[in-house]
Order: structure tokens, then C-alpha cells, then sequence
């Protein structure tokens, strides 16, 4: 496989986390979560792919002939709908805070801090 | 028999469904019963897996019929060996304890609480039956997201700011575990335990595997709870309800450790990662472990968020006999899961009577507030030598086997350390225990106010309700060692290392040989119990007796260990970032380690 491809989910997952440690704030924050998930998603379906290969239906073309990897599509799709679980009840979270502190900086919320 | 496997998972799945759908019919007292009727059958279950899985192998279990062709495996399969479904049983056991300890706690909610902490529960049951990485994945996904929701319940702002810290960091851990299957999947092609095992075996590792390696131990150590991957864990332990809390201490933090045992024997054992490398690094993250969670648990006056440091602690211990490497290390780390889910499950319902009954958790204005719970005390007291090192119960048991591990390796020298670590978290929980229910200590002043907010749970239930769960632990704790319990851990481990054997099992549909268990202890050493309990008894007895000696020397000793304790108060500060930071620099640890090597 071209070395590329992996080039390209290190560096989402590289600046995620960059976003994460430095946020000032939780919206954004839960933002870069996703970034770093992408990273993910994206090094999975380069382990899956193959040049010249079409996608996995075969209802239009025939039995046996080349075609991406199914199973790691399978595994992404499974985790989407994880992280769109994980991220919604972090927004409700994120929401909650606000109501409460009136501030969603990382740097002021502490728990358990005066 | 191997269709009972599937139903320990699914059968707490239905029953939330059920409870789910019809939470407002319910009677209140309703969801309890049935909830703690569930889990006891699932508990129940397991343990006739683990009994028939111990007399004639690992069980496989193909979902829907799909069984390997020509030794490739196609579809997914459970492979239930003794050691996982004896994990699967001793989860049903703390939940159901968890349920009684929770009567009548969750009546506003209907059964929403319950139907979560059944699929928590089926989630935890899955992951240590599985045999398969994505399932296993999966499981660990569902696990942590039930987590986050019962973290975050009371909706009060330091909860739901424990809950961020808690889903951030450990959603991060997920992405790294999904990575590593991608790397894994790449190279390999197949995501069946035992087919991974064999298509790594005989060859030298290589960068790729070293990755893979690296982010799926690291994922499972953010769950576990290892320094430096540990920050997230006292801000949500301190902040979930106290039921909530009995399952997070006493066994989804363990669980993950357990995960990763379960990872390196069933996939990477023959992967040609050098143990001559992973031994010593994962005997040191252990021990480091240990001492910064002894230290910092120390230091704590929220009692709930002591039990937490005191858990990171323990996991140091766990993660030192599990990165032995052996069979024995592996008995011994199982004995002490057992023991320390126990013990620390009882403890945090100790809390959870305080804060019903006392209406708070902070130990210095607790002063004295429980005295009119003298059995309360009891347990208490009795839970904090028991971690410090009482040469009773299956921890000590767990504890021996594994010192006589490290002995083996070349570790001798650890053995009084961690002795001194389970002292470190004995006394902190004893100076509560004196503090709270007899008085001890100095009157709190104006200025030791507690720092965090008011906080109170659910009221008005019977005392001897509660106490009734820790009576059972604590008993279950001292009485089974009386069983064969440590024989049968023994063998348990023994076959969960014979990773040939498993393979075979499960792709050839090979006869399974037992393997020899690895032996006993035969005599004990009484200086591991010396060490812990005279560091418990010494350092609980000096911070009590503060106010008696000299103030001068009172000042030298805070101006000699002062430094230390500011500086790890400083860096569990509560900023995510922060968190994130050290979870990189513990993975950049671990891949880079094993790669030089």
C-alpha cells in the first residue's frame, strides 16, 4: 500500500489531539474529538482499499469480480454510529455545564475544585 | 451447554428492553427486584459455563452456525474458557450486590437506571467471553458509553464535569483500540482471536505489529487505569452515584486490565513482541502505578475519590502479576481482582451510606458524624486492613501468588514495595475510618471546609438494606478462601495462557489437553502483611495524632514531604487537555520501549 495513506490518518490524528490539549473550549473540543475519530475512519478504509476495485454490491456486476474490502466498512459504519452516540451526550453534557457554570473553558471548569 | 454462552449477554439485554418499554407500568419497588433477579441468573449461568469449560476446555460458540472452513475462521464466535466465564460470573455478583445495595435509590427514574445497568452489565459479560477483536471492541465501546451516561446522571456541575473529563479521554482510548484493529486487520486479515494468533505467530515483529500492540494496550490502560493514563478516574469515580461507583472501582477498571491479559495470551503471545522487553515495562508501569496511586489516594479527604486513587493503586498491583508474564503472575493477578472487586465494592457502599445518612463524603467535616453507625465503621475499617495487607481473604491469597511470580522473574525486590502500597491506601482509609466513626483527629477549623459542593443521596432508605451487600462481599471475601477457590484459579489461568491449545481449539476443533497448572504457594510470608499493615497503622495513627506532637516537628515533616505531595496535586488538576497530554506521552512510552527493543 502507498505509504500516503497512512500519512494522512496520522496527521488528523496528530492535529485532533493538538486541538484537544490546547482547547479553550468544549464545543470546539468535542469538535477535534471528531477529528481524531476521522483518523480512524480514514486508516481503516485505506486498509480496505484496492486500486481498480469497485465497491462490494454485486447487483450490477458480476460475482468474483475485484472489489474493496466489506469487512473493514462494516467496522467503520459500526463505530459511526458509536460516535455519534459518544457525541451527542457529550454536547447534552456540554450544554448542561453551561446552564450551571455559564462557561465551557476546559482551563475554569474543574471538578471538584474550588 | 455452550448455548448458555450467547444468553449471559442476552438476557440482561431483553430484560432492559423490557423494563425500558414499560418503565412508567412498573411498581416502584419493581425494577430492583427484577434487575437483581437478572443478574443473579446470569451469574448463575456463567458459573455452569465456567464449571463445564474447566472439565472439557475452552466452549465454542459460532454465532449463527457459521464454524471455521478449512481452519479459517468466517464468522464470530465466543470462546468461553474458565478464566472469562468466571469473570463473567463475578461481574453478575458484584451488579447483583450493586441492585440490592440500590433498593428504592433510583425510584424518580423509573427503570431507566436499571435498563443501563443491565446492558452494562451485558456488555462486561460479552467482553470476557468473547473471541473476537471487533466484538471485543464492541463490547468495550458499549461499556464505556453506559459508563459516561451513569457518570454524568445526577446532572449537577461537578458530575457532568467528571462525565467530560471521563467520556473525553476514554472516547480517545477507543479511537486508539479501532486503530490498532485497522493495523491489525491490514496485516493479517482476520479479526478472530485465534486466527490472528496463528497469522502473527512465527514471525519476527515488526513496526507494524509494535503499533498495534501499542494502541491496543494503551486503550485498554486509559479503561485500567494506569499511570499515566489514570487522571480521569477520581473526577469521575468522586462524582457517579455510589451503586454506579461499586461497578466502575470494583470492576470495570480491573476488567480492562483483565482485557488486556486476555489480548497479549490469546493474539500476541507468539507475535515475536520480546517478552525480555514487555516484562520489565509492564512490571514498571505496575509499580509506578501502585506508588503514585498509595501516595496520591493518601492525600485525599473526599472519601470517594480516596477509593478511586486506592483502585489506581490496586491496578498497579493487578498489572504487576498480569506483565509477569506467567501463568502464576496470571493466578495470582485473578485472585486479586476477585478480592480487590470485593473489598472495594464494599467500601464505596460504605460511602454511599454516608452520603444518605450524613449527607456528605467529605471525611473532616464528617468528624464524628458516624458514630451512630458502629457496623457501618466496622466494614469499614475491617475493608482498609483488608487492603493493607490482613493475611486473610483472596487477596492476600492474589497477593502471595504473585510476589512468588516476581520472585521467579528476578523481582524479589518488589514484593515489600507493593506490600508498602497497599499499606499507603490502608491508611487512608483507616484515618477515615477513625476520623468518621470514632472522632479521631484534631476539630476541623473554619478554613477546613470542604471544597466541593453539597451533596446528598437518596434518603429514608433502611440502613440494613445496605449494610446487607457488604456484609455478603466482605463475607464472600474471608469465607472463600475455605473453597478451593485459589486451586480452581490456578487452573482457570493455566488454560487462559495455553494459547496453542486455544488456537487449536478453536479452529480445528482440536480435543483439549489440560494444561499443568502452575504451582501454589505452599509457605507463607508473613513480611508482606508486616510491611502493609504497620505502614497503615503508622501513617493512619500519625495523621490522627497531628495535633499531639511538637508543632516544630510537624513543620519539618510537611516542609521534608510537602513538595511531593504539591507537586502530584498540581498535575491532577482537572483540565482535559492536560489528561490528554499525559495519556500521549504514556503511549509514545509504550511504543517506543518496545520498539527499541
Amino acid at each position: 500500500m502507498n505509504h500516503a495513506a497512512f500519512l494522512l490518518p496520522a496527521w488528523l490524528f496528530v492535529i485532533g489531539l493538538y486541538g484537544i490539549i490546547t482547547s479553550r473550549h468544549f464545543v470546539h473540543l468535542i469538535g477535534c474529538l471528531t477529528v481524531v475519530q476521522s483518523s480512524t475512519y480514514v486508516l481503516l478504509l485505506s486498509v480496505g482499499y484496492r486500486t481498480g476495485a469497485g465497491a462490494p454490491i454485486f447487483a450490477d456486476h458480476p460475482v468474483g469480480s475485484p472489489a474493496v474490502d466489506p469487512v473493514v466498512q462494516a467496522l467503520v459504519l459500526t463505530d459511526i454510529v458509536v460516535g455519534a452516540t459518544v457525541t451527542a451526550l457529550l454536547l447534552a453534557l456540554a450544554l448542561q455545564v453551561h446552564k450551571r457554570k455559564g462557561t465551557l473553558d476546559p482551563q475554569r471548569l474543574r471538578p471538584l475544585r474550588p | 451447554m455452550d448455548f448458555l454462552a450467547p444468553l449471559t449477554v442476552a438476557l440482561p439485554l431483553v430484560v432492559a428492553a423490557i423494563l425500558i418499554g414499560g418503565a412508567h407500568l412498573w411498581p416502584s419497588q419493581w425494577p430492583d427486584a427484577v434487575a437483581a433477579l437478572t443478574a443473579a441468573t446470569v451469574a448463575i449461568m456463567a458459573v455452569f459455563l465456567a464449571g463445564a469449560a474447566a472439565k472439557a476446555g475452552p466452549l465454542v460458540y459460532w454465532f449463527g452456525g457459521w464454524t471455521p472452513r478449512h481452519g479459517i475462521a468466517i464468522g464470530i464466535a465466543f470462546v468461553v474458557d474458565p478464566a472469562g466465564a468466571g469473570c463473567a460470573a463475578f461481574v453478575a455478583v458484584i451488579f447483583c450486590a450493586s441492585f440490592v445495595f440500590s433498593w428504592g435509590y433510583f425510584d424518580q427514574v423509573h427503570a431507566r437506571y436499571h435498563a443501563l445497568m443491565l446492558i452494562f452489565l451485558a456488555a462486561m459479560a460479552g467482553f470476557a467471553l468473547t473471541g473476537d477483536l471487533f466484538n471485543f471492541f464492541v463490547f468495550f465501546e458499549l461499556m464505556s458509553t453506559v459508563a459516561f451516561a451513569l457518570t454524568g446522571y445526577r446532572l449537577e456541575a461537578s458530575a457532568l464535569e467528571g462525565a467530560l473529563n471521563f467520556t473525553v479521554t476514554n472516547a480517545i482510548g477507543s479511537f486508539l483500540m479501532l486503530a490498532g484493529i485497522g493495523l491489525l486487520y491490514g496485516r493479517t486479515g482476520a479479526l478472530n482471536f485465534a486466527q490472528l494468533s496463528r497469522a502473527l505467530s512465527g514471525h519476527s515483529a515488526d513496526g507494524l505489529v509494535i503499533l498495534a500492540f501499542a494502541l491496543l494496550i494503551g486503550a485498554l490502560f486509559i479503561k485500567g487505569a494506569i499511570v499515566p493514563f489514570h487522571f480521569w478516574i477520581a473526577d469521575a469515580h468522586s462524582v457517579a452515584p455510589s451503586p454506579v461507583c461499586v461497578i466502575f472501582s470494583g470492576i470495570i477498571v480491573p476488567i480492562a486490565i483483565f482485557g488486556a491479559a486476555r489480548l497479549y495470551w490469546s493474539v500476541f503471545a507468539g507475535s515475536g513482541i520480546a517478552q525480555a522487553q514487555l516484562r520489565p515495562l509492564l512490571v514498571w508501569l505496575g509499580t509506578a502505578t501502585a506508588v503514585t496511586g498509595g501516595l496520591v489516594a493518601l492525600m485525599q479527604r473526599d472519601v470517594k475519590r480516596l477509593l478511586a486513587f486506592s483502585t489506581v493503586s490496586h491496578m498497579g498491583v493487578l498489572l504487576v502479576g498480569v506483565g509477569l508474564l506467567s501463568a502464576g503472575g496470571l493466578a495470582g493477578g485473578m485472585l486479586y481482582l476477585l478480592g480487590h472487586g470485593l473489598v472495594k465494592g464494599a467500601l464505596f457502599m460504605v460511602g454511599g451510606i454516608l452520603l444518605a445518612s450524613c449527607a456528605g463524603i467529605d471525611e473532616i467535616e464528617l468528624r464524628g458524624a458516624g458514630k451512630a453507625f458502629p457496623l457501618t465503621g466496622i466494614a469499614y475499617a475491617l475493608g482498609g486492613l483488608l487492603l493493607a495487607g490482613l493475611p486473610v481473604g483472596l487477596e492476600h491469597q492474589g497477593r502471595e501468588l504473585i510476589d512468588a511470580a516476581a520472585e521467579a522473574h528476578g523481582y524479589a525486590f518488589l514484593a515489600p514495595i507493593l506490600s508498602a502500597t497497599g499499606g499507603l491506601t490502608g491508611a487512608g482509609i483507616l484515618r477515615g475510618a477513625g476520623r468518621i466513626f470514632l472522632a479521631l483527629g484534631p476539630e476541623p477549623g473554619e478554613e477546613q471546609q470542604s471544597p466541593s459542593e453539597e451533596e446528598r443521596e437518596q434518603q429514608d432508605r433502611p440502613v440494613w438494606l445496605m449494610l446487607l451487600p457488604i456484609g455478603a462481599m466482605l463475607a464472600c471475601e474471608l469465607m472463600l478462601q475455605a473453597f478451593p477457590t485459589e486451586a480452581a484459579v490456578r487452573v482457570a489461568a493455566a488454560s487462559f495462557t495455553a494459547t496453542g491449545s486455544v488456537v487449536a481449539t478453536v479452529l480445528d476443533g482440536a480435543t483439549w489437553s489440560p494444561p499443568p497448572a502452575p504451582p501454589g504457594v505452599t509457605e507463607t510470608q508473613m513480611m508482606g502483611p508486616i510491611i502493609g499493615l504497620s505502614v497503615a497503622l503508622g501513617i493512619a495513627a500519625l495523621e490522627l495524632g497531628r495535633h499531639h506532637f511538637p508543632r516544630n516537628l510537624v513543620r519539618v515533616a510537611d516542609l521534608a514531604l510537602g513538595w511531593l505531595f504539591s507537586a502530584l496535586d498540581r498535575l491532577h488538576n482537572g483540565i482535559v487537555g492536560d489528561y490528554v497530554a499525559w495519556l500521549m506521552l504514556g503511549l509514545l512510552v509504550i511504543g517506543g520501549v518496545l520498539a527499541i527493543g
